[in-house]
C-alpha cells in the first residue's frame, strides 16, 4: 500500500477525529456553569440564614445589654513616649558621624552648564572632547585638528577645540544680541536635554528628532500650521494690529544653526547653504567642516562632551539674550524688524482703510449705473437698426 | 555629498553680494557678528605636532608622511606595558575613569603610592615608579621594585581587612547568602522547570491520545460521519 494513499483515506478522518468527552470537559466552561449556580444557590442559603439569625437576635433585644469592651483598645501614652523618645534621638544624634556629600551629580552639566569664559582645556579633556574616530576612518581635510594618534584613535587637539568653541559662542551671542533665532539641532539618542537646554537659555529653537527634509526650503508647506507671534523690542507679544499679516507670513526660517551631529545631517546644513544661513556644527574626525560655518573640532559621540558645547553656547545665547533686553531699557533696540512688517495697525487705519473701500465700491456701482443707463439709451436704436 | 562645497563658509560674503545688488533689501541679523568674527580657516594642511625626535633621513620625514599626524607617546607607556604584562589580573579590577572636573591628576602627590580619593591600582605604581625615577634618581628596576613591593603589602593590607570585616560581620549577625532578589528568581526558575515538566507530561498525553486515534478501529456514532467523509474524497480523487 502506498503511503499517500493511506493520509487521504485515513488522514482526514484521523484529524477530525473529535476529542474525548473529558479533554472537552477541561477545556470547555460548560461545567463552570454548573458550579457557578451551585456556588449562587448556596450562597443564597447562607445569606438567608443569616438574615434568620439576624432576625432572632433582633427579636430578642440582646443589643442593648451588650456592652463593649472599652478598656482593651484604650490609647496608652507608651506609643507616644515611643515616638517623643525617638525624636529625641534624632535630634541628638543629628549632627554627629561623616556628612556624606554628593560628589558626583551625572547631569550637572545639562542643569548648570559651564559659561564659555569657565571652558578650561581640563573640562574638555575631562569630557572626552580629545576622543576621535580610528584612523582609517579618517576625514583627511581636519587633519589641522588633529593633535596625534593614540591606540589607533586620532586625538583632537584641545587648544583647537576651545579656540573654535570660544568663537562660536562669540558667534551665538551676537547673533542673540541681534534679535537673531538660533536653531539647535542633535538628533542622536541622549542629546535632547542637552538640546532643549541650550535652545531654552538661548530663547530659541531645538530639534532632537528628524529633521523634515524641506523645513527650510519648503517652510510655507511643512511648517504651514506653527505659530508666530511678534514681538516688541522687550520681547512682549503683540498681540493687536498685526493680526492679517502674521496670518499670511511666511514660514520663520533660523538665522543661525547650531548642529550638534553633522554627520546626519546633512539635509538640515545643504538647506543653510542654500538659504544662506550660517552654521555651527561639530566636526569629529570622521566629519567634513567645509559642512559648517564655523566647525567647532570635537567628539561629537560622547554625550558629555556633546553636553558641554551645547550648555556652553546655550550660555552664549543666554548672554546675547540678556544684553539684547538691557540695552532695549535704555532705548536701544538692536535689531531691525523683518522688511515688509511695517507698523501695526491701529483702529484709525481700519477705518479709513473701510472708508476707501466704501469709496471705491460707490464709484463702481455709480461707473455701472452710468454705463447702464447708457447702454439703455442705446438699445432701441440698435432694435430699429435690426428691423 | 560629493565634492567640497565652500557655500557655508562664505555666508558672509554671499550676503555683502546680495546687498550689494540689492537684491536684499535689509542685512541678515548676523551680518554685523559674522563680519566681525570670520570663520577659521578650513581645509588646509600644517605641520602636525611633534611628539618625537625623528632621524632626518628616516621614513618618517618622507614628504608624503609630512603631514601625517603622529602617535604620541608618554614615557609611562612602557612602565605601563611591563607592569600589566607581569600583573594582567590588574587589568580585570573595575575602574571609575569618570572625571569631574579634570583636575584629579593635579591632586596627587606621589612622593607616597597612596592618595586621597583615588583607589590604589595599577596606575599607581606606574605613577610611583616614574616619581621615583625622576625625583630620587633610582633605576627602571629599582624602582619598579620599590614601587611593586609597595603595592603588594597595600593589597596584601586590603585583603585581611576585608577578611576582618566579613568576620566581624558574620558576628554581629550579617548574612552574605542570597537577597531578595536572587531568592525570588530561585522562586520563579522553581515554577517554570515545574510548568516544563508538566507541559511534557501534557504533551505526551496528548500525543498519547492522538496516537490512539490513529490505531483505534472506526466504529461507534462518533466514527460515522468521518467515514462517509473519506468516501466522499475518495469519489472525488476517483473523478
Amino acid at each position: 500500500m502506498i503511503l499517500r494513499n493511506v493520509a487521504i483515506r485515513h488522514g482526514r478522518r484521523a484529524l477530525a477525529a473529535p476529542l474525548r468527552r473529558s479533554f472537552l470537559r477541561t477545556l470547555t466552561t460548560d461545567t463552570l456553569t454548573h458550579d457557578t449556580s451551585a456556588i449562587d444557590s448556596s450562597l443564597q442559603n447562607q445569606l438567608k440564614e443569616t438574615h434568620s439569625i439576624e432576625a432572632n437576635i433582633n427579636a430578642l433585644h440582646l443589643t442593648q445589654s451588650f456592652v463593649p469592651p472599652t478598656s482593651a483598645s484604650e490609647p496608652t501614652d507608651a506609643v507616644k513616649d515611643a515616638y517623643a523618645h525617638k525624636q529625641h534621638i534624632k535630634k541628638r544624634t543629628l549632627t554627629l558621624g561623616s556628612i556624606v556629600e554628593e560628589e558626583y551629580v551625572p547631569d550637572s552639566l545639562v542643569t548648570n552648564p559651564p559659561r564659555p569664559e569657565d571652558v578650561t582645556l581640563e573640562l574638555l579633556l575631562a569630557s572626552q572632547s580629545h576622543l576621535g574616530h580610528s584612523t582609517s576612518l579618517w576625514n583627511p581635510a581636519n587633519q589641522r585638528y588633529i593633535f596625534g594618534i593614540r591606540q589607533g584613535v586620532h586625538i583632537i587637539s584641545l587648544e583647537e577645540t576651545a579656540a573654535h568653541l570660544r568663537r562660536a559662542a562669540k558667534v551665538v551671542e551676537g547673533v542673540a544680541y541681534h534679535g537673531g533665532l538660533i536653531l539647535f539641532v542633535g538628533t542622536r539618542a541622549g542629546q535632547a536635554p542637552a538640546v532643549v537646554k541650550a535652545a531654552t537659555m538661548a530663547k530659541g529653537c531645538h530639534l532632537f528628532e528628524k529633521w523634515i527634509p524641506g523645513s527650510i526650503t519648503n517652510g510655507d508647506q511643512i511648517l504651514a500650521r506653527c505659530g508666530i507671534k511678534v514681538v516688541d523690542k522687550d520681547d512682549v507679544d503683540i498681540t493687536y494690529g498685526f493680526e492679517e499679516k502674521v496670518a499670511e507670513w511666511k514660514a520663520l526660517k533660523p538665522d543661525l544653526v547650531v548642529c550638534l551631529n553633522p554627520l546626519e545631517n546633512y539635509v538640515l546644513l545643504h538647506e543653510c547653504g542654500l538659504n544662506n544661513i550660517p552654521t555651527v556644527g561639530i566636526v569629529d574626525t570622521d566629519a567634513d567642516p567645509t559642512w559648517v560655518t564655523y566647525p567647532i573640532p570635537a567628539n561629537d559621540d560622547s554625550l558629555r562632551c556633546i553636553q558641554v558645547i551645547a550648555g556652553v553656547l546655550g550660555r552664549a545665547g543666554q548672554e546675547g539674550q540678556r544684553k539684547r533686553l538691557e540695552a532695549a531699557k535704555t532705548g536701544e533696540v538692536t535689531w531691525l524688524p523683518p522688511p515688509g512688517l511695517g507698523k501695526p495697525e491701529t483702529e484709525q487705519d481700519r477705518q479709513k482703510a473701510a472708508n476707501r473701500v466704501k469709496k471705491v465700491v460707490a464709484k463702481v456701482e455709480e461707473e455701472d449705473a452710468q454705463v447702464k443707463s447708457r447702454r439703455g439709451r442705446l438699445l432701441p436704436s440698435r432694435e430699429d437698426d435690426e428691423l | 555629498m560629493r565634492g567640497r562645497n565652500l557655500k557655508p563658509s562664505r555666508v558672509y560674503q554671499t550676503a555683502s553680494r546680495l546687498l550689494e545688488s540689492n537684491s536684499i533689501t535689509q542685512p541678515p541679523v548676523w551680518f554685523k557678528t559674522i563680519g566681525s568674527i570670520p570663520p577659521g580657516e578650513i581645509l588646509t594642511r600644517m605641520q602636525p605636532a611633534q611628539h618625537r625626535d625623528v632621524k632626518i633621513n628616516s621614513r618618517i620625514r618622507k614628504p608624503s608622511k609630512m603631514f601625517k599626524p603622529q602617535p604620541i607617546e608618554y614615557e609611562e607607556d612602557r612602565l605601563r606595558r611591563e607592569f600589566y604584562s607581569d600583573h594582567p589580573w590588574e587589568l580585570a579590577r573595575p575602574r571609575i575613569i569618570l572625571e569631574d572636573d579634570g583636575r584629579d591628576g593635579q591632586k596627587c602627590d606621589w612622593s607616597r603610592i597612596q592618595q586621597l580619593g583615588r583607589p590604589l591600582s595599577g596606575e599607581s605604581v606606574v605613577q610611583r615608579q616614574l616619581w621615583l625615577i625622576e625625583n630620587k634618581g633610582n633605576s627602571k628596576s629599582e624602582a619598579y621594585d620599590i614601587a611593586r613591593k609597595e603595592f603588594y603589602a597595600l593589597r596584601y593590607q586590603e585583603e585581611v581587612e576585608r577578611r576582618v570585616a566579613k568576620e566581624e560581620a558574620l558576628w554581629t549577625g550579617a548574612y552574605f547568602g542570597l537577597d531578595n532578589l536572587e531568592i525570588g528568581m530561585k522562586l520563579e526558575d522553581k515554577v517554570y522547570e515545574d510548568w516544563k515538566e508538566w507541559g511534557v507530561k501534557e504533551v505526551e498525553a496528548l500525543d498519547r491520545n492522538r496516537d490512539a486515534a490513529y490505531s483505534s478501529m472506526p466504529g461507534g456514532e462518533e466514527d460515522a460521519e468521518p467515514e462517509e467523509e473519506a468516501a466522499e474524497e475518495e469519489a472525488a480523487v476517483v473523478a
